[in-house]
Parts: C-alpha cells; sequence; structure tokens
C-alpha cells in the first residue's frame, strides 16, 4: 500500500459508516418485510427471515399481500401511479408555455405578474391549506383524484427554472427560425423545447418524486379510501396497524422502491438538479 | 393591463440591432404571450393569490368552512397569544418548533459538511457514496415516518440494539419527552442529502490555488479547513442556514406520521406534547376542530415570521455582497 491509500484509509471507513446508516434502514424495512410475523419480534436483531423458533429460512411474501388487498394499498399505489402520470405531464407543459412566455415574449405587465408570483413563493404552504381546501369543495373537486391534481397544476418555482434556463438560449437560433417562417409556437416546440433537455428533465424528476411522495395535501382533499395516494394509505397502514411492523414495512417497501428506481436511473441529473435549485420545499 | 404604449418594450429587453420583425408582430405577440402564461396565471390566482388573501381575512372571523365566517377582528390572534385557556397549547407548539429548528438545522448541516468534505476528497467510489447519503432525501415522508417509527421502537427496534453495542441502555425515544427532539432531528440530519450536494458543489468551486497556496504557506489540514475552507463557504453555509430554518419551522407530514396512532386518524402530539410541531398544532385546529379561523391566524403568525427571516437573509446577502 502506497502513503496516499493509507492516508485515505479513514476517510473511507467514516465513509462506509455513514452509508451504513444511510442505506440500513432501507435494509431493515426490506428484511422486515419479508418476515412472517412471529419472526419479527427476535430480542438480537435477526436480519434474514428465519423462523423464530426452528431457525430455518422462512420467507414470506403474505406481508406484501395483505397490504396491497385487504389493506388497500393497492389501489391506493395505482392511483399514485395514474395520479403522477397525469399530472406532471400537465404541469409540465402549462410551466413550460408560461416560462417560455416570461423568458421571450414581451408584453406589458409581463414582468410584474412574473414578480407577483415569485413573491407568492414565500407563502407558506400551510397558510394555504384552508383555503385551498374551500376552493376545491367549491370547484366541486373534494375528495376526488381531480382535488389532488387541480392545485398542483403549475408551479412557480418550476416556471422559474425553466425561465432561467430558457434565457441562456442563444437568441440567434430563434431568429434564424423565424427568418424561415416559423411562428412562435413552432419555435417553441421545434427550437427551444428540444434544447431544454436539461430542465426539462430536473423538473419532471423531482416534480415525480414531489408529488409521488407529498402526503400534507391528499390528507385534507381526500375522504374516502378509494382514492387514497400510496402515501396517505401508509400512514393509515401505519396508524392502525401499529402493532404490526411487518405489515407497515411492506408498505413502506411499496413507497419507497419506485422512487429508489428513478434516483438510481436519473441519479446525475438530479444531483445536478439540485446544486442548481435546490429540491422543492 | 395593457399599457397604451402597446409597441415599446420593457427596458431590460432592449431592441437587438438586426432584429428583423414583421410588420404587426408585435400586437400578436401580446396575445401569444398572454396566451401562454394564462394556465398558469389562472392557477396562480385561484390556488395561490386568493388563498393567500383569503387566509388572511380568514384569520379575523371565525370560521368552521360549512356556514358564514363570523368576523371578530384581532380576537383570534389576542386569544392565541393571550387565553391559555382557549388555546393550551399554542405556546408549547412554538416552543418544540424552536428547540427543534436550534437542534436539527445546526446537526443538519454538520452531518452535510462533514459528509461533503469526505467526499470531496476521494476520487474513487465518490459517486457511489454521494447515492446512497442521498437515499434518505426522496423518501416519502409518510415512509420516512413508518421506518423510523419501527427503527426507535423500544423493546425491538434497531437504534437501542445498535447502542447497546456500546453500552448505553435501552430508551423509549418516542415516549420520552425529553428525547422526542432528539430522535426528530437525527431523522432531519439523516435526511441531510441537499444539503451535503449543495456543500460538495461549495467546495468544488473553491480555487484549488487557494488551496496551494494555504499548502505553501505551511498549513496544516486543520488550519486549512478553518482559514480557507469554512471562509469560502460562507455564502453556502447562510443560504443553507436560511432555507433550512424555513423548513424546519414547517415541519409537519413526519411528526405526523410519527405520533399518529391508535385509531384512524388520531394524532397527538407525542408525550406531554413534546413533538407539537407549529404546524401540526394548526393542523389540528384547522381539520380536527374545525377552527379555520384560528388556524388561519397561526398560520398567519408563521408566515411573517419566515418573511422576517427572508428580509434579513436579503439584507444580510447585500451587505456581503458589497
Amino acid at each position: 500500500m502506497n502513503q496516499k491509500t493509507v492516508r485515505r484509509l479513514p476517510i473511507y471507513i467514516a465513509l462506509i459508516l455513514l452509508a451504513l446508516v444511510s442505506v440500513v434502514p432501507f435494509v431493515w424495512m426490506l428484511a422486515t418485510s419479508f418476515k412472517n410475523g412471529p419472526d419479527v419480534y427476535t430480542q438480537v436483531p435477526q436480519l434474514l427471515p428465519l423462523d423464530k423458533k426452528t431457525g430455518e429460512w422462512n420467507p414470506t411474501l403474505g406481508n406484501y399481500e395483505y397490504v396491497l388487498s385487504i389493506s388497500g394499498l393497492g389501489t391506493a399505489f395505482w392511483n399514485s401511479v395514474w395520479i403522477t402520470c397525469v399530472l406532471v405531464p400537465v404541469k409540465l407543459l402549462i410551466d413550460a408555455l408560461a416560462a417560455y412566455a416570461f423568458a421571450r415574449i414581451p408584453f406589458p405587465g409581463r414582468d410584474k405578474i412574473f414578480v407577483l408570483m415569485l413573491a407568492g413563493m414565500m407563502v407558506p404552504t400551510i397558510t394555504l391549506l384552508v383555503p385551498r381546501l374551500h376552493v376545491t369543495q367549491v370547484l366541486g373537486v373534494y375528495d376526488s383524484p381531480w382535488g389532488i391534481i387541480l392545485p398542483n397544476v403549475a408551479s412557480v418555482l418550476d416556471i422559474f427554472l425553466m425561465r432561467q434556463f430558457f434565457r441562456t438560449l442563444p437568441v440567434e437560433l430563434e431568429e434564424a427560425a423565424r427568418i424561415d417562417g416559423a411562428g412562435r409556437m413552432a419555435i417553441f416546440w421545434r427550437v427551444i423545447l428540444p434544447l431544454s433537455k436539461p430542465v426539462l428533465a430536473v423538473v419532471t424528476i423531482t416534480s415525480f418524486i414531489f408529488h409521488w411522495n407529498d402526503l400534507v395535501w391528499p390528507l385534507i382533499v381526500l375522504n374516502s379510501p378509494d382514492y387514497y395516494t400510496l402515501p396517505l394509505a401508509l400512514q393509515q397502514l401505519a396508524s392502525t396497524e401499529s402493532g404490526r411492523a411487518y405489515y407497515i414495512m411492506a408498505g413502506a417497501a411499496l413507497a419507497v422502491i419506485p422512487v429508489m428506481v428513478v434516483l438510481l436511473i436519473f441519479q446525475r441529473r438530479i444531483m445536478q438538479g439540485i446544486a442548481f435549485s435546490g429540491l422543492k420545499s | 393591463m395593457a399599457s397604451p404604449v402597446v409597441a415599446q418594450r420593457p427596458a431590460e429587453t432592449p431592441a437587438r440591432p438586426g432584429r428583423r420583425r414583421r410588420p404587426g408582430i408585435g400586437r400578436r405577440d401580446h396575445l401569444i404571450g398572454w396566451l401562454l402564461i394564462a394556465p398558469a396565471l389562472v392557477y396562480f390566482i385561484i390556488f395561490l393569490l386568493y388563498p393567500a388573501l383569503a387566509a388572511l381575512y380568514y384569520s379575523f372571523t371565525e370560521w368552521d368552512l360549512h356556514s358564514a365566517p363570523i368576523w371578530v377582528g384581532l380576537q383570534n390572534y389576542t386569544d392565541l397569544f393571550f387565553d391559555d385557556v382557549k388555546y393550551p397549547h399554542f405556546w408549547k407548539s412554538v416552543q418544540v418548533t424552536l428547540q427543534y429548528t436550534l437542534v436539527a438545522v445546526p446537526l443538519t448541516l454538520i452531518a452535510a459538511l462533514g459528509q461533503a468534505l469526505l467526499i470531496n476528497s476521494i476520487r474513487r467510489g465518490s459517486n457511489l457514496f454521494r447515492l446512497l447519503l442521498f437515499l434518505p432525501v426522496v423518501t416519502a415522508e409518510a415512509a420516512v415516518g413508518a421506518i423510523w417509527r419501527w427503527l426507535y421502537d423500544p423493546q425491538y427496534g434497531l437504534v437501542n440494539a445498535v447502542l447497546g453495542l456500546v453500552g448505553i441502555p435501552r430508551q423509549n425515544w418516542l415516549n420520552t419527552p425529553e428525547l422526542v427532539i432528539p430522535a426528530l432531528a437525527f431523522i432531519a440530519a439523516w435526511q441531510c442529502g441537499i444539503s451535503m450536494i449543495i456543500y460538495l458543489a461549495g467546495l468544488k468551486s473553491i480555487p484549488e490555488s487557494i488551496r496551494e497556496a494555504a499548502v505553501i504557506d505551511g498549513a496544516g489540514p486543520v488550519q486549512r479547513f478553518f482559514k480557507v475552507v469554512v471562509p469560502m463557504l460562507r455564502p453556502t453555509t447562510f443560504y443553507l442556514v436560511v432555507t433550512g430554518i424555513i423548513a424546519a419551522l414547517q415541519v409537519f407530514g413526519l411528526v405526523y406520521v410519527i405520533f399518529s396512532g391508535g385509531g384512524n386518524r388520531s394524532v397527538t402530539g407525542g408525550p406531554e406534547q413534546s413533538g407539537l410541531a407549529y404546524v401540526l398544532h394548526i393542523y389540528l385546529y384547522a381539520f380536527r376542530y374545525n377552527a379555520m379561523g384560528a388556524a388561519c391566524a397561526m398560520s398567519f403568525i408563521l408566515l411573517v415570521f419566515i418573511m422576517i427571516i427572508t428580509f434579513v437573509q436579503f439584507k444580510f446577502m447585500k451587505q456581503e455582497a458589497s
């Protein structure tokens, strides 16, 4: 071993310990979720799904079956999937159109509106919840999937991020397209959007993660279990089955794994996006 | 809102020389511009502007969401501040939230800076460690709450088992008033990945030449850390402290899940209200006791507090810049 490696050894040991703190909760979640009820509660923590008495290999998928069917997490999973899949693209389109106008189409009052919108970002979510609930009741979307989609269908932060990016694109490209006879919308679709893949990717991924994970708004706007999203159903499960960790961990795994997959696939873009903007907060 | 001088463009987008415009495109552009922002603007008015103003109005009323609001002037505010029979836990929730902020924010930043420094000093494997340390960030708060409730379990929890290895006796983390805030703050530090990434970007932006100059001047690693790294990271730290405080003051989802249990949608603020975060308190008044007016008043107190912090940050940054 050369000197440099020896000097770096403590650094790697520290990092491995920190990474363990970070990851072990998820490993423990998975481990618990595959155990039979009685095998979960052992005096000495047991990572593998072994039978408590005989010590034999004794894994099960029963916890997943139970929470997916009986606790309604199956329905909630699909609710979350389709709501996110409708919400994110529509939101992306609305935000991108507005961002393009704010970045490139001068019209009177534009910048005042933009500043007003930015100021609106400062208002804490909790302040908005009661009147928003009232608005959803007035619009007739309370306790329905649309009650989740509509109040989330645009984001000032995303508009701001996209506008900043659009402004960095060279104006000359647009002018060239315009000389070739392209109108505003053609320029938007054929010139601006293809050049903006990095920012579109960041906004799409962070939106997906945010809405997939969101607990607070569904908690307020949904009442019927049929419409529950996955985080809300998981919270209910954790509340009603609070003595049965194996069910709760199976539910948690269902909520966590899709996001982990997205993170693994898009990690580079996500990290860049955060260094650029900070995640939604 | 159309201004009389339609053709005039805003000052910050000066006409570029050589920019060819067909006649009439300016006026049509205005229309397209309005059309493009229309959906976002409608959203903004219905779901942001109106709710913010309505919340302010409701904070001066007594309202249960179903009947018409009754104007009560400043009574909600004075009752919250002074009537500890009507709102027995208001000050407790303020205290809990400030304590949580005071513990969680520094702990998170120290963890984030430590991780960033370690990752920054290695080459091989840095992406892997960055990814692993980031995993807790993308996890739903419902799952975070559920997982940590299980980890903190007094009898079978992994936390007690691990601490037992170094001789620390079992604790009932989430049921002992003094331990609730440290337990919650540890979860916050566990989720420090965003701050870590931002610190990492800050570290990368420190010019190599400065580090080399410090080495040539004979500065050791400790001296370099305090004399070079910490001062160079000051703007980053400042940004993270402010955003961290604002986020910590609004902690809700996590405590909601951690302290929900024993029945449908029943939530407490933990043992002796030791985990009664301010926003949880608002939530209980709004959606459990239907006291919308009082809830709106509480949320406006929070709004003003956050605006003051943001304003101070703004002043400070300006000072720093000049």
